[in-house]
């Protein structure tokens, strides 16, 4: 059944190609492609151990499958760690589909049959359960990527895209041939690791190879150009969907594969291992980074890129401290950043497709003229932010309890100040693009639009109720890898520090509000444009040459402190080692001349070495 | 399966003969000459088939020629490697040819050649003698020098003279080296040799290698004898790029394999061969990366691409072996994909969705992303270089990889520009048959596989 | 049951307005305190309580829309909430529900409810003020953030309720000596935190016509009016709890009612002082411009936040 699934959705990926030349038809295919994974995984729920109701239940699937084909053996299996991916892979798959229908127009075919196949390879990725597999779906998933990559016609997207796509490609290679050479098998869980020195290697070389899927510094460098050069419903699902696998092969690698037990064996610190430590501490640099980079632009697409940085490297922090709160304050993390990353990339694309525009000076005042939109941003921006009206501010809770439980003194204040310029620059976007001055006439978004940004926000308000269920659904996970699932009921957590009351929060902020509406009703009001109070009623037509949006530059102070300490950053350490390797390039063109006197010497020189060789010899 | 057992010569001896015969057929009528010499190039690749079915069955085929038993007279012994390249070269001609179908002023001379030069490296793959060999690397050199040249401009004369230069060179070291064989041993069959190699002198032994490498090493593109590939690749059109890439390179590296396994197997042999092939590796992927001329760039890539398949050739074993075959197959149809391609390259080429999505196909398995054959060619290559613990060679071959998805990404790149794109009918045919070619070995590996294990077996055991 | 809970909703009430009661007089008495430093008269002490009710019966309210009514509700309906997350003189309403982290995120409810009206407003002068606002608070944020987890690291719990309940029977944090110095840092970051200068440049008087309030009239002005006041409230009550044991000077259940008064007695002496301390310091400094504010605060007193880090650091290794 699981092989026909995979036939049923490269069909269809074929089919929505061949319907090239009817973007809407080729659209409406793939979102009922789209809608299979996300059966597939609901009709899993039972068989890892979550009892979700039995009408459920789609498709009867085998837990496992050994797929031959010839030559190799794929062996995939459900695993609740996979089954949790897919989860939020599935769930951010039709959204962004559901978008593309009306903001795809050209050459739809393709991007349709790209997106399916990303989505074969990730959903191949998370079944994996030995390294071929695993490296030939996690391949598969990174060039459908390229391909929908080069749609946007963009040397700096494509060229680092496919770099840095080689690079961790090989990174992971190399990784995984020596844990391969150690252990003598492809297959996981045959694997019995020795805690020596090539593990050790073999696991930073698959860690750093898998950071440049999840964005982490100092591989980050590729995310910025592409996710602010690609269209948007890919991006929504780049960032929100594919950049979890990279933290999936981390957790899977790092507790699964090689186990926690040999990650301590090679060095503690306050029970946390130095490895973890040091993904933690990686994680926290780069939710710093991220942020501040985030304030610094000004164009829409580049700021979400760097915020999801930021808010990824959260992710990794959880995923090095690895105590049972951490691994659900993560898993947590990635669950919201999937939805709300995802919402905000697609509202940016609604917001492009209505005015044209990305930059976010050049926006301003779509608040009233997009409400829906804007209020799915700002939903989005809350969990972003971590503001306690949507779940975000539970997974960042769960984090910041984490690192206090170990004692973590200098990661903590990192994680709280990356959360603070969180809200800089959500209030950029907000007033950038929804508030200030009006300036452009446009309409809302189309419906399939909206519901899809809807539909993705909405999650985030249910497990902000009920963060309780959320426990539920990663509890399966922690009890695979022996640790003890937090205490929680269905709208409390507790922790050995502090308990937190999501029913307590959203009473009080009710009775808050009502308070508020009863002086607020006191009195009527009545609504003036915008215009009226600062020109103190001059006619606006005169003044209409001046913008009295104040967004373009808007944290200009901010940047004058920071620019000189991020004006030589990452990418300038990669431009350096491309530059030295390309002078060795230039010294191998060098060696051919174009003089055929000069090739047939080195046929001459070549000659001697040899017998100069033979005569040592 | 067999439907008639092909006698290897057939495969040799059939397309020489029409292509003699075909100014007969140009002075009847100019324009039939095309569908004449396809024709003829199927034909020759449905025999091919047979062959490869054939030596799937029944292992290794040998025949004499004109009656004389060897050592004297001249044998035929087709291998599993021999059958599966005669078989790619013969298809991967044929698609070819039709790219240049559409070409106005079909001459004769160019038909001619170019029936001659597939027969001959047909030859080199089948053929069970050391003479014999020496004589099918002449024809498909003076062939070669024809085709290079065939453009008719400044650059393709100068590369193919850079070619007659280093190719005549490269042609008398083989000579040497026969002698030198001859002048001990007085046989020049492959298993004569084999058998009584080790009661030559070492010196001797060592001098015949040295020749024999040089020599061939000119036709497979090994560093450092291969200063003629950027040049004559620069120059000739696309088209003969791209078949001598699938042609006479591939007939190049079969006779460096046999030379290192069959001929003369010492283990200072394969040490060469690994260090030859990893500078190649090297230095021709480095090159390529600065290259802002398209063709130049894939011809440098091309080189890079023959260092890998020495480095799996210099493992002797049966994995890397395996991993040779699937090189091998890889370069032929992907790098003459891309040649193809590299036409009026800074086009929207990659706008066309079918065309475009090819070309995106054969970069992705040059680059050896997975499931294209190039992912398994390098795959068996870095596990069994992983098994023996060669750590630095790996490292060297993942970061040539990086070098090249550096280069190959600013290909894709150019590939998505402005301009129309002008490729012929025939281009474009033989551009999405090659990827066709590329997704079934991508779909069913099992396909190369089995007769690359055979190969890589029979190689072992120092048969053809 | 349903007793306990109208009992708890009643208390809550009243804290809440209570609350809102210190909040204007503080408004007054700081007023006050100024002008006589400036050797003015000044106004009476109640004109806290006269400038709300006054704003709230205006006739004419003028509105820009929804998002501007969103300022209003969401700035005074969040800050009551931030206030029922906190100890108030021992008392915990709702503190047991939740800690100092989510303290933390609350008081940027109204904080962002604020900041949709003042930019839904388009005004410029609102734009830059909020930028101002915003970047001080990311800018003492850093040193405050480092204090709060030395001091959550120290009591090993991260519930501010918890920490309380460590300081009782008079062991206040700033007799520690790492807290001591980390109850400075954090009055510096107080000063910003209450937009007091020299780190009132977000409202800048004279400068932007008060930023962000600038476009605020009638009903919607003293919303926000309502939620300043109650925010130095809540601020200085975050710091009395921090630092100063909340307040809790006798034990609830050995005393009874009379603990309950000598503690809110002791309490309101306590953030009367911390908050007239911020006055005073704001009464004779000049104001420095954002870039300056978040040299200082991210420079000097995060070395020195980084420094009790380094203490407590040092400390638990041991």
């Amino acid at each position: 059944m699981l092989v026909e699934i995979f036939i049923t959705m490269l069909i269809l990926a074929l089919v929505a190609a061949a319907l090239n030349k009817y973007p809407k038809i080729s659209g409406i295919v793939t979102f009922f492609a789209s809608l299979i994974p996300f059966l597939v995984v609901i009709s899993w729920s039972q068989d890892i151990g979550l009892s979700f109701p039995q009408f459920l239940k789609f498709f009867t699937l085998e837990k496992s499958l050994n797929y031959n084909i010839g030559i190799a053996t794929f062996m995939l299996k459900i695993t609740p760690l996979g089954w949790f991916f897919l989860l939020l892979l599935a769930s951010a798959f039709p959204m962004a589909i559901l978008f593309s229908i009306t903001f795809i127009k050209k050459n739809a075919g393709g991007f349709y049959a790209a997106m399916i196949t990303s989505m074969i390879g990730s959903m191949g990725i998370l079944l994996a359960q030995d390294i071929l597999s695993f490296y030939m779906f996690w391949e598969i998933m990174s060039w459908s990527i390229l391909a929908l990559v080069m749609r946007s016609h963009d040397k700096k997207a494509i060229m680092s895209y496919l770099s840095f796509g080689v690079l961790s490609a090989m990174l992971i290679l190399l990784g995984i041939m020596l844990l391969y050479s150690e252990t003598g098998t492809f297959v996981f869980s045959e694997m019995g690791f020795m805690a020596n020195n090539t593990t050790l290697i073999a696991l930073s070389l698959l860690v750093s190879g898998f950071a440049v899927k999840g964005v982490l510094v100092p591989m980050h460098v590729w995310a910025p150009y592409v996710y602010s050069r690609s269209e948007e419903p890919f991006v929504a699902f780049l960032s929100g969907g594919l950049s979890k696998l990279g933290y999936f092969a981390m957790i899977l690698f790092m507790y699964s594969v090689v186990g926690i037990s040999v990650l301590n064996s090679w060095g503690t610190f306050r029970d946390v291992s130095i490895f973890g430590y040091t993904l933690a501490f990686i994680g926290a640099l780069t939710a710093f980074i991220g942020t501040v980079l985030a304030i610094m632009q000004d164009d829409l697409r580049k700021l979400l890129a760097y915020s999801s940085i930021g808010q990824l490297g959260y992710i990794a922090i959880g995923i090095g401290i690895g105590t049972p709160l951490a691994m659900t304050g993560a898993l947590f993390q990635a669950l919201n950043h999937t939805f709300f990353k995802s919402a905000l990339f697609l509202a940016a694309g609604a917001v492009y497709y209505r005015t044209g525009k990305w930059k976010i000076s050049e926006l301003g005042g779509l608040g009233y003229k997009m409400p829906f939109t804007f209020l799915a941003v700002l939903f989005a921006i809350f969990a972003l932010a971590g503001i306690p009206i949507t779940s975000g501010f539970a997974a960042k809770w769960l984090l910041y309890e984490a690192a206090i439980q170990k004692k973590f003194l200098f990661i903590t204040p990192i994680m709280l100040i990356a959360g603070v310029g969180a809200f800089l620059y959500s209030y950029k976007i907000l007033y950038g693009v929804f508030l200030g001055e009006p300036r452009h006439n446009v309409k809302e978004a189309p419906l399939s639009q909206l519901a899809a940004m809807w539909l993705l926000v909405l999650p985030l308000i249910i497990f902000l109720i009920f963060p309780g269920w959320f426990v539920d659904l990663t509890s399966p996970i922690l009890k695979w890898y022996g640790l003890m699932p937090i205490s929680h009921t269905p709208y409390t957590i507790t922790t050995s520090l502090a308990a937190y009351n999501t029913l307590a929060v959203i009473l009080a902020l009710i009775g808050g509000l009502i308070l508020a509406f009863a002086l607020y009703f006191s009195k009527p009001q009545k609504v003036v444009p915008h215009t009226d109070n600062y020109l103190a009623g001059e006619p606006p037509e005169l003044y209409e040459h001046i913008s009295m949006h104040a967004a373009s530059k808007y944290y200009e102070p901010f940047d004058e402190v920071f620019y000189p300490f991020f004006k030589r950053g990452a990418e300038m350490c990669w431009m350096a080692i491309l530059k030295f390797v390309k002078i060795l390039g230039e010294g191998a063109r060098a060696i051919y001349t174009g003089i055929v006197n000069d090739y047939s010497i080195y046929i001459l020189i070549f000659f001697l070495l040899l017998v100069g060789w033979w005569l040592i010899w | 399966m067999v439907m008639f057992d092909v006698p290897p010569v057939l495969l040799i001896a059939f397309p020489l003969f029409f292509a003699f015969l075909a100014p007969l057929i140009y002075y009847l009528s100019k324009k039939s000459i095309k569908f004449y010499t396809l024709g003829v190039l199927i034909l020759n690749a449905i025999l091919s088939y047979f062959l490869f079915f054939r030596v799937m069955d029944e292992g290794v085929v040998y025949e004499q020629l004109s009656g004389f038993y060897p050592p004297v007279g001249i044998l035929l012994a087709v291998g599993y490697l021999g059958s599966i390249l005669a078989m790619l070269i013969n298809t991967l001609a044929t698609i070819n040819y039709v790219s240049f179908f559409d070409e106005k002023s079909h001459s004769l001379r160019f038909s001619m050649l170019y029936m001659l030069v597939t027969a001959s490296s047909t030859g080199i793959v089948v053929t069970g003698d050391l003479f014999n060999m020496f004589v099918f690397f002449e024809i498909t050199a003076v062939g070669s020098y024809g085709l290079l040249a065939s453009k008719g401009t400044k650059r393709s004369y100068e590369g193919a003279i850079k070619y007659i230069v280093l190719g005549s060179i490269g042609s008398s070291f083989i000579l040497l080296g026969i002698a030198t064989i001859y002048g001990y041993l007085k046989t020049l069959n492959f298993y004569d040799i084999a058998a009584r190699i080790s009661t030559m002198p070492i010196e001797a032994k060592l001098m015949a290698f040295t020749f024999l490498v040089i020599g061939i090493g000119v036709e497979a593109e090994i560093f450092p004898l291969n200063g003629w590939v950027p040049d004559a690749y620069q120059g000739a059109s696309s088209r003969v790029a791209s078949f001598m890439v699938l042609g006479p390179s591939k007939a190049g590296i079969y006779a460096i394999a046999r030379l290192i396994f069959t001929l003369i197997p010492f283990s200072d042999g394969y040490e060469l061969a690994l260090i030859l092939g990893a500078l190649t590796l090297l230095i021709g992927e480095l090159a390529a990366l600065n290259q802002k001329d398209v063709k130049r760039m894939l011809a440098y890539s091309s080189i890079g691409q023959m260092g890998l398949i020495l480095i799996a050739l210099s493992l002797h074993s049966q994995i890397a072996l395996i991993a040779a075959v699937f090189l091998i197959v890889n370069h032929a149809l992907a790098k003459s994909l891309l040649f193809l391609g590299s036409r009026n390259y800074a086009s929207g080429i990659l706008k066309n969705p079918v065309i475009g999505a090819s070309i995106f196909i054969g970069a992705l398995s040059i680059i050896g992303m997975p499931p294209f054959p190039g992912f398994w060619g390098k795959w068996y290559l870095i596990v069994d270089m992983a098994h023996n613990g060669l750590w630095f060679m790996i490292s060297v071959i993942l970061f040539a990889a990086i070098v090249e998805a550096v280069y190959y990404a600013r290909f894709l790149f150019r590939g998505t520009g402005n301009e129309k794109v002008t490729l012929l009918p025939g281009e474009k045919i033989a551009i999405i048959s090659l990827a066709v070619l590329l997704v079934i070995i991508a779909l069913f590996p099992f396909l190369l596989y089995n007769p690359a294990s055979n190969a890589a077996t029979s190689f072992l055991g120092g048969g053809p | 049951m349903v007793m306990n809970i109208i009992t708890s909703i009643l208390v809550m009430s009243g804290m809440v307005a209570l609350g809102f009661a210190i909040g204007m007089l503080f408004n007054g008495i700081a007023r006050k305190v100024v002008a006589r430093i400036h050797n003015r008269v000044g106004p009476p002490v109640y004109q806290g309580y006269i400038d709300v009710f006054k704003l709230f019966s205006k006739k004419t309210n003028i509105s820009h829309g929804w998002i501007f009514d969103l300022a209003a509700l969401f700035s005074v309906g969040g800050i009551a909430l931030t206030f029922l997350f906190l100890p108030v003189a021992g008392v915990s309403m709702l503190s047991g529900e939740g800690d100092l982290f989510l303290i933390l995120y609350l008081i940027a409810i109204p904080a962002l409810g604020f900041a949709l009206g003042a930019g839904a407003s388009g005004n410029p002068n609102a734009a830059v003020g909020m930028m101002r606002a915003l970047m001080m608070m990311l800018a003492y944020e850093l040193p405050i953030a480092m204090v709060i987890v030395a001091m959550m690291v120290y009591y090993n719990t991260t519930s501010l309720a918890g920490i309380v309940a460590m300081q009782s029977n008079l062991k206040w944090a700033i007799g520690i000596p790492p807290f001591l110095i980390g109850a400075l840092v954090a009055d510096m970051a107080l000063q910003g935190m209450l937009m007091e200068k020299p780190f009132d440049i977000p409202l800048a008087p004279h400068e932007i016509a008060t930023g962000p309030l600038v476009e605020f009239g009638g009903k919607h002005l003293g919303s926000i009016i309502l939620y300043k006041m109650m925010g130095t409230v809540v601020e200085t009550t975050l710091f009395v709890d921090l630092f100063l044991g909340g307040g809790v000077v006798l034990n609830v259940n050995q005393f009874g009612w009379f603990a309950y008064l000598v503690n809110f007695i002791v309490w309101f002496v306590l953030i009367l002082v911390v908050f007239l301390i911020a006055v005073i310091i704001n009464a004779v400094f000049p104001r420095f411009r954002i870039e300056q504010a978040l040299k200082f605060y991210w420079k000097y007193d995060a070395l020195v936040a980084l420094f009790i880090l380094f203490w407590i650091f040092s400390g638990v290794m041991v």
